[in-house]
């Protein structure tokens, strides 16, 4: 298929699933997504040189995307709105997805465009206008009154533990069911000196490198019988951990410590039980005051800046000796140890680096919530962190951010909103279930399909595109190795750009 | 005498279970020497190999590199004092480049502390810098030229990949180098190249060279001295002339036919060793 047809179609998709679940201004956001999506992607798939040409493909996929945005907005005013009791203006209604397309093309085109410029303008160019994008985002929900920030912020605080897991499963090749317990140590971590609980109530910018710390000396500890695992034995363990930390946490409201027979802790509440701790403590910055939960901007920004953060040393983990050692130990133990590399060693960092960021997620989420459960750490959180890496493309960050972005977005505003919307369709008085359906009723979209959708996406995804959305070249020469000699070849001038850059 | 040999192994036993591989061998590596292993297919060659390696440790018996008993240590510690070596069946990482294979092998050279490689401090940046010259200068060494640099190992061609496990292995800094096969499945123009690279490593770099190798046109033409096991017992050592025209050999080679039928039988038997 031609690949401007391609990538818009994709960003057409994309846009249009948003716009037909969603309240009027909502395609506005769809027209950027659906932009940045089509933009990307036709630059990638059909490179040029010229900057006309780059604007002339930019526009076409742009335009193809929109065109999705407008049959979209158009069938909810025709099909769902009268039953929602939403506006069933049509010329209103197109005059919206006329406004969704626009933003599409010219959004898609200056990506288009930006590609064309010579390495390495063209990426810092992208991430620029990501960058933008994404700054200029919290103004956009306020203006549009999307009142989504509440979502966008736990969104971002998986995405960052994706980054983390992506160390341990990704470059080090180390699978780990259980890496939401790195995220509970850190979150219980800050709960502990920065709350009423203990009476401690250190700064936050304090307290988030504690809990980063502690996280590293847990990935340590629990790292540490893993060592002689392989494969599914070490999975197997990692699950154990997995569960046994939650499960601590729930009984650790009563801990008492006997050496010898004599007391040395004597009934302590650690961790508040199943209740949790709270309230923890809001961090401080002179000029803002205390961040309250009603004002979400400040608290979006503070988690972008621990992200980009957190890449930029992932980065230069990935590059390092260290990180060649990760992927060799991922490649052949056996030939890694024939080398130099201490296999203890780099398996322990691995564990340990991989449960920095998430501590720093748990340092966040915890003051962020202001109250921790143990409820909020269990095995599903693991497995969703898990399917973010996988889908996105293990082993690379911009893979690994799309996959936590789709799946947490899926999950928390998208099924949510979709469930919202088929509940006021059957519940509308124009609406005549058969009783055999009445059933339906009782069903929530988000909760009961959820599962079952991941599940869909996941054995889609692992039977079409095994290596993810956007996987590492590695993986990607892996995989298609015999297909397409032509765009390998590419790659591997792409993959030698970018050893260059590393020297 | 002791003083010239780098690598000295002392009544080497190994047993899995209550199979002995290798039964009570002393053997040594003469500094700057190229040494051979050569014996039949299960003589215990590679266990051998495997134990100066620390893949393996041995039931009993001692072995001294460069001054320092090294039986039992990790294999990295081994590595990391000087024995690099490539494996029978080629074991390079096939989804990192050749270059990258390459500064992998150079990882227990370099220091870069985690701290440091998080601040990117200027002496892990050149340490790097210096790290990705050297890789590049090895890989032209044994013959892969800078086009070859980028591509994935598993993309090169077989014998581009034997050399590339050669480069890989003197990227560690070897003092001694355990070479396991490494003409098998090569066309005779292959081989011929690799023994000339062999001879360049000991010539120009002056690395002690051991071999495991079938092909005894190679064992004949470049080893000082080779070592013959069968069924995990040593039953001969010498200069390639010696073994050539020595009846144990012969014998373990070729059968004891073979050596029994008197002279002519020896003449087949010699020429045998000598293609």
């Amino acid at each position: 298929m031609n690949p401007r047809i391609r990538a818009g179609l994709a960003g057409g998709i994309f846009g249009a699933l948003i716009t037909l679940i969603s309240v009027d201004q909502v395609v506005y956001l769809a027209g950027m997504l659906a932009g940045t999506t089509a933009g990307m992607m036709v630059a990638y798939m059909e490179p040029q040189k010229k900057w006309l040409d780059g604007l002339r493909q930019g526009i076409q996929a742009g335009l193809l995307g929109g065109l999705f945005i407008v049959i979209a907005k158009l069938l909810r005013a025709i099909l769902i709105n009268p039953l929602i009791g939403d506006s069933t203006d049509l010329g209103g209604q197109f005059m919206l997805g006329l406004n969704g397309l626009v933003i599409a093309t010219i959004i898609s085109a200056i990506f288009a465009v930006i590609a064309t410029l010579p390495r390495p303008q063209d990426l810092i160019g992208r991430y620029a206008m990501v960058a933008i994008l994404t700054l200029i985002y919290p103004w956009i929900d306020q203006y549009f009154q999307y009142r989504f920030m509440g979502e966008v912020i736990p969104v971002l605080v998986f995405v960052l533990m994706a980054l983390g897991l992506n160390i341990v499963v990704g470059y080090a090749g180390l699978l780990d069911l259980g890496y939401a317990a790195f995220f509970a140590i850190g979150a219980y971590a800050t709960a502990m000196v920065a709350s009423p609980h203990f009476g401690i109530s250190l700064s936050f910018w304090l307290v988030i490198w504690i809990a980063a710390a502690v996280a590293a000396i847990f990935g340590v500890i629990l790292g540490a019988p893993t060592l002689p695992l392989r494969g599914d034995y070490l999975a197997i363990v990692t699950l154990g951990f997995g569960e046994i930390v939650p499960i601590a946490a729930t009984n650790l409201d009563t801990f008492s410590l006997s050496i010898l027979g004599f007391k040395v802790i004597d009934n302590i509440n650690l961790t508040g039980g199943p209740k949790g701790i709270n309230p923890i403590n809001r961090p401080y910055l002179p000029g803002i005051g205390a961040f309250q939960s009603s004002q979400p901007i400040p608290w979006y920004y503070l988690i972008l800046i621990i992200m980009i953060f957190s890449i930029f040393f992932i980065l230069r983990l990935r590059n390092s000796r260290l990180g060649r050692a990760w992927t060799a130990m991922r490649e052949d133990e056996l030939a890694a140890e024939a080398m130099g590399i201490n296999i203890v060693k780099t398996k322990l960092l691995a564990f340990s680096m991989g449960a920095t960021f998430s501590g720093f997620a748990g340092a966040f989420y915890g003051s962020y919530i202001s109250a921790i459960f143990p409820e909020s750490f269990r095995f599903e959180v693991s497995v969703m962190l898990l399917c973010m890496v996988i889908l996105g493309g293990m082993g690379n960050i911009p893979g690994v951010i799309l996959g936590g972005l789709l799946i947490q977005f899926a999950d928390r505003l998208f099924l949510p909103q979709l469930s919202n919307m088929m509940q006021s369709i059957i519940s509308s008085p124009q609406v005549q279930l058969p009783s055999s359906l009445s059933f339906l009723h009782e069903l929530s979209f988000a909760s009961d399909f959820r599962l079952l959708l991941f599940g869909i996406t996941l054995v889609v995804m692992m039977l079409l595109r095994p290596e993810g959305l956007i996987p590492s070249e590695r993986q990607r020469m892996e995989l298609h190795a015999d297909e397409e000699p032509v765009v390998e070849q590419q790659q591997t001038e792409v993959y030698t750009a970018r050893n260059q850059e590393t020297v | 005498m002791s003083e010239n040999l780098l690598l000295k192994a002392t009544g080497i036993v190994k047993q899995f279970g209550g199979l002995t591989a290798v039964n009570n061998v002393d053997f040594n590596i003469p500094r700057g020497s190229i040494t051979s292993l050569i014996g039949p297919n299960g003589a215990g060659k590679t266990t051998f190999f495997n134990m100066i390696t620390g893949l393996y440790v041995p039931t009993s018996g001692t072995i001294v590199f460069d001054g320092e008993e090294i039986q039992g240590l990790k294999p990295d510690a081994v590595t990391t004092r000087g024995i690099g070596r490539t494996f029978q069946n080629i074991r390079l990482f096939a989804h990192m480049t050749a270059l990258e294979n390459v500064l992998v092998g150079q990882h227990c050279r370099l220091h870069a502390s985690l701290l440091g490689i998080l601040a990117l401090t200027k002496k892990v940046r050149e340490e790097e810098a210096a790290a990705h010259k050297r890789a590049q200068e090895l890989l032209e060494y044994v013959g892969l030229g800078r086009s070859r640099a980028n591509e994935l190992s598993k993309n090169l061609p077989y014998g581009d990949q034997r050399r590339l496990e050669i480069a890989r292995a003197l990227a560690t800094n070897p003092k001694l180098l355990l070479l396991d096969e490494p003409t098998a499945g090569m066309n005779p123009q292959e081989t011929d190249d690799l023994t000339r690279l062999m001879r360049k490593v000991r010539d120009e770099l002056g690395i002690t060279v051991l071999l495991i190798e079938h092909d005894m046109k190679v064992v004949m033409g470049i080893s000082e001295h080779i070592t013959v096991l069968d069924h995990g017992a040593k039953i001969a050592e010498g200069s390639p002339e010696e073994i050539r025209n020595n009846e144990q050999v012969i014998e373990a080679y070729l059968g004891r036919g073979a050596a029994a039928h008197g002279k002519g039988g020896r003449q087949t038997a010699a020429t045998g060793l000598r293609t």
